[in-house]
């Protein structure tokens, strides 16, 4: 083998190299820019049932197989979730969210990321999770994100609801 | 689509030549880039066992341990960790490119549509694994990946935004994840390997590892591309914290940088949809069905064998599926080893560089294997480099029967094969004779092939020569001879209807008696006449043989031509160069077949000669017709028809 084909070889196997080595790690991504910071609203909630329980009346109870007779007659379809999120005052996302299953029985989930600004921000987040109108979670905070800082919102309502988390 | 793909020809077919420049046809990488996927794959296997030796799958333990390998061992485990990365990303790079390659030169359809598809198959497997990879270290490329892929998967309704619920609470999050992650970066490789290995079942011999200088080097390459520029690690996850600037890898997470620049949806419907455009590929227009369905038909020469070729496959594959020794080794229509004669009909010769077959080679008829499809049926003949009809070449030991002088310079020699051994052959084939400096001499079969319990050689004394003179002055019955054989493509074919021309020169006597005695007993009744052209009578050594032929078979006829009769001889016969006689005698040639067995001085002389009479180039039958120039170097593995000194 000459010279002159080592040469070019080299020629050849170090640019390939080259482009192996620099594209495994450049040009950088940005997923967040550093004035910035990241909001995330996790929800995962069963909501309540969409029909009351009701008892049934003796008529009825006598109808059913003796098997089947249970005193209460629960729909199991639950209400949808409706979730709202406000920041400094506007609203920035809003879902109704239907229960997961076939017969809509299972828990609601709602997941949502946005970038907003590095700073201090009022964020308010609502959720009803039964049938008629208004919110029966709220919560409402001033949260000072720092550049590339988080704030997670998450639900749980058996600590009382809305969790913020940064 | 067909101009892209003509365009992406032009490219490759461009860039391959100035690779064929620095690496020469053999071992040019980019005719090698599946096998080259495959080293690959065994590097970042064993380099991935190295590092997993030392990795702990546990929360606190993952990015320490990936950290204790990168900067404490740097000089094996961070080497171990880079080459790791950087094999995985080539490898990505050699599986894009074969695939583009593929899909380029138009190997995709008809039969290769099961490689195509199981490729497909195992290109994403390979990303599930790479990407897969980048959760382990538990860095904030990890922190990324984990919870990317999560966002990703949530869209489907299957998940509707529970799942990422497991990557961004830090109270879901335990060792268990990181002994998961570990269990899918050990299963879905070994999947890739299991695929690897269904994805070459469909084409024949196909090659699973590069030349090892391209190894070696490809190697050596990772090695230092790691010492230069390490895989490090991009600080510990912390999921109180956004991840916000990477250092990205492009061969595997690109589709990342779209998720978050697109959404979900668009990426779902760009990687759903490709892929199943992909898979679809090999039945969407523009197809070029020539064949009909049931493909074409293939006669090989020497093997004497017809065979199918089936759309969308190369002669080269047709007739490694079918058990055909043809020679090849780029595969890329680059190096020229799989050039063969196309004797009828017609073919596509696909795209090939210039430098493997010329436009003039291309004009005479030659193909390359690799890149020809058939657009009709055909005949191709090849030279077997290895074995003829599938008799395999091999050293045998033999001792010698008897001897008898048939002239001053010429000894007939029989052997016979130890251990009651016979050798299957075809007529017109030879040995070479292996002499203990390690030189060969070679000649031919004089018996014929269902007389196969002893060998005739019919050897001519050549002055000064080294083994002729042992032969006529040493060698005695019982000595022992070591040869191999048989070789050689020049052989008896036996269709056809023309009349034979048996050309002989001297002690190119031998493999036409082989022949004609094998035609005889094949009870083959085509005309066939021998010139038999010596310089004087006591040279036409065994000259009773053919009278005696042309006495019980009317077919067969013998001329006889001596170059230089002495006065004793007493000629009247024919005299002149013996090729002079043939012409004399038939103004047209082109309803004859001519066998020549002698000098390659006869056979250059009388080879354009008979062209000019109108004999066909696919009825003339001779090594040294196709090989002369290799002759001429002495670079020979050709019988020298009755032998050399």
């Amino acid at each position: 083998m000459n010279v002159l084909r080592c040469l070019l070889q080299l020629v050849l196997y170090v640019p390939l190299m080259a482009l192996v080595g620099t594209l495994s790690s450049k040009p950088a991504f940005t997923h967040v820019p550093p004035e910035q910071a990241l909001v995330r609203l996790s929800v995962v909630h069963a909501a309540q049932r969409k029909v009351e329980c009701r008892t049934r009346t003796q008529e009825e109870l006598a109808k059913l197989s003796p098997n089947m007779r249970a005193a209460q007659d629960c729909p199991r379809e639950r209400a949808p979730l409706v979730v709202e999120l406000d920041i400094d005052g506007s609203l920035v996302y809003r879902r109704i969210a239907a229960p997961a299953g076939i017969t809509k029985d299972g828990a609601a989930s709602v997941y949502y990321r946005m970038l907003v600004p590095a700073r201090a921000h009022q964020v308010a987040a609502r959720l009803r999770d039964g049938p008629g109108e208004g919110f029966n979670f709220r919560k409402d905070a001033r949260i000072e994100l720092a550049p590339g800082g988080s704030l997670l919102i998450d639900f749980n309502a058996a600590q009382g609801g809305f969790l913020f988390r940064n | 689509m067909r101009a892209i793909q003509r365009a992406g020809q032009w490219v490759f077919l461009r860039v391959e030549a100035i690779f064929n420049l620095a690496f020469g046809d053999r071992l040019n990488p980019l005719y090698y880039l599946g096998p080259i996927t495959y080293l690959l794959m065994w590097i970042v296997v064993g380099s991935g066992l190295y590092v997993y030796a030392f990795y702990k799958t546990g929360m606190a333990e993952a990015y320490a341990s990936v950290e204790y390998l990168t900067v404490q061992q740097w000089w094996l485990g961070g080497v171990m960790r880079s080459v790791h990365r950087y094999a995985s990303d080539a490898m990505a790079l050699t599986m894009v490119l074969h695939l583009a390659r593929h899909w380029m030169f138009d190997r995709y359809r008809g039969l290769r549509w099961f490689s195509w598809v199981s490729g497909v198959a195992v290109l994403w497997l390979v990303y599930v694994a790479g990407i897969n990879g980048y959760m382990l270290p538990w860095d904030k490329m990890a922190q990324f990946v984990v919870i990317a892929t999560a966002e990703w998967l949530d869209w489907l309704p299957v998940f509707n935004g529970t799942l990422v619920r497991n990557f961004i609470l830090p109270e879901n999050l335990n060792d268990r994840l990181f002994s998961l992650l570990s269990f899918i970066h050990i299963g879905v490789p070994l999947a890739v390997m299991a695929l690897l290995w269904i994805h070459t079942q469909r084409v024949p011999q196909a090659k699973t590892s590069p030349p090892a200088p391209i190894a070696i080097t490809l190697l050596a390459a990772l090695v230092v591309l790691s010492l230069i520029k390490p895989a490090l690690s991009q600080g510990e996850a912390n999921l109180s914290h956004a991840v916000t600037v990477l250092d990205f890898d492009w061969f595997y997470l690109p589709v990342y940088a779209l998720l978050y620049a697109w959404g979900a949806a668009p990426v779902w419907l760009l990687v759903a949809g490709g892929t199943v455009l992909l898979v679809a590929l090999p039945w969407l227009p523009p197809r070029r069905r020539s064949a009909p369905v049931e493909g074409f038909h293939m006669l090989v020469r020497p093997d004497n064998r017809i065979i199918g070729v089936r759309d969308g496959e190369t002669v080269l594959d047709a007739g490694l599926r079918e058990g055909i020794a043809f020679p090849f080794e780029c595969r890329n229509g680059g190096c020229g080893k799989c050039k063969a004669d196309l004797a009828y009909g017609k073919a596509g010769l696909g795209a090939y560089q210039k430098s493997a077959l010329s436009d003039e080679e291309r004009a005479a008829g030659k193909v390359l294997l690799c890149c020809a499809s058939p657009e009709s049926d055909i005949q191709i003949e090849y030279l077997p480099q290895k074995t003829l009809g599938g008799i395999p070449a091999r050293v045998w030991t033999a001792s010698v029967e008897s001897m008898e002088k048939l002239s001053s310079d010429v000894m007939r020699v029989f052997l016979k094969l130890d251990g009651g051994h016979r050798l299957a052959f075809y007529a017109g084939q030879y040995i070479n004779v292996l002499l203990d400096n390690g030189e060969k001499r070679s000649f031919s079969f004089a018996t014929a092939p269902h007389v196969n319990d002893r060998i005739e050689l019919q050897i001519r004394r050549i002055p000064g020569g080294r083994f002729t003179t042992h032969v006529f002055e040493r060698m005695k019955p019982g000595d022992p001879v070591r040869f191999e054989g048989p070789l050689g493509s020049f052989f008896l074919r036996e269709e056809g209807g023309k009349p034979i021309i048996f050309v002989a020169g001297s002690t190119g006597f031998a493999p036409v008696k082989s022949m004609v005695e094998y035609a005889f007993h094949r009870n083959m009744r085509r005309r066939m006449i021998l010139y038999w052209g010596v310089r004087s009578r006591r040279d036409l050594y065994l000259a009773d043989l053919p009278r005696q032929w042309e006495k019980e078979h009317p077919e067969f006829r013998f001329v006889p031509v001596l170059s230089d009769p002495t006065p004793e001889d007493a000629w009247t016969g024919r005299t002149g160069l013996v090729h002079e006689a043939i012409l004399a005698d038939f103004p047209d040639l082109a309803q004859y077949q001519v066998y020549a067995c002698g000098s390659v001085n006869m056979v250059e002389a009388a080879y354009p000669a008979f062209r000019t009479r109108g004999l066909s180039q696919d009825d003339c039958f001779s090594d040294a017709f196709r090989l002369a120039p290799k002759i001429r170097t002495g670079d020979t593995e050709l019988v020298k028809l009755g032998g050399r000194a």
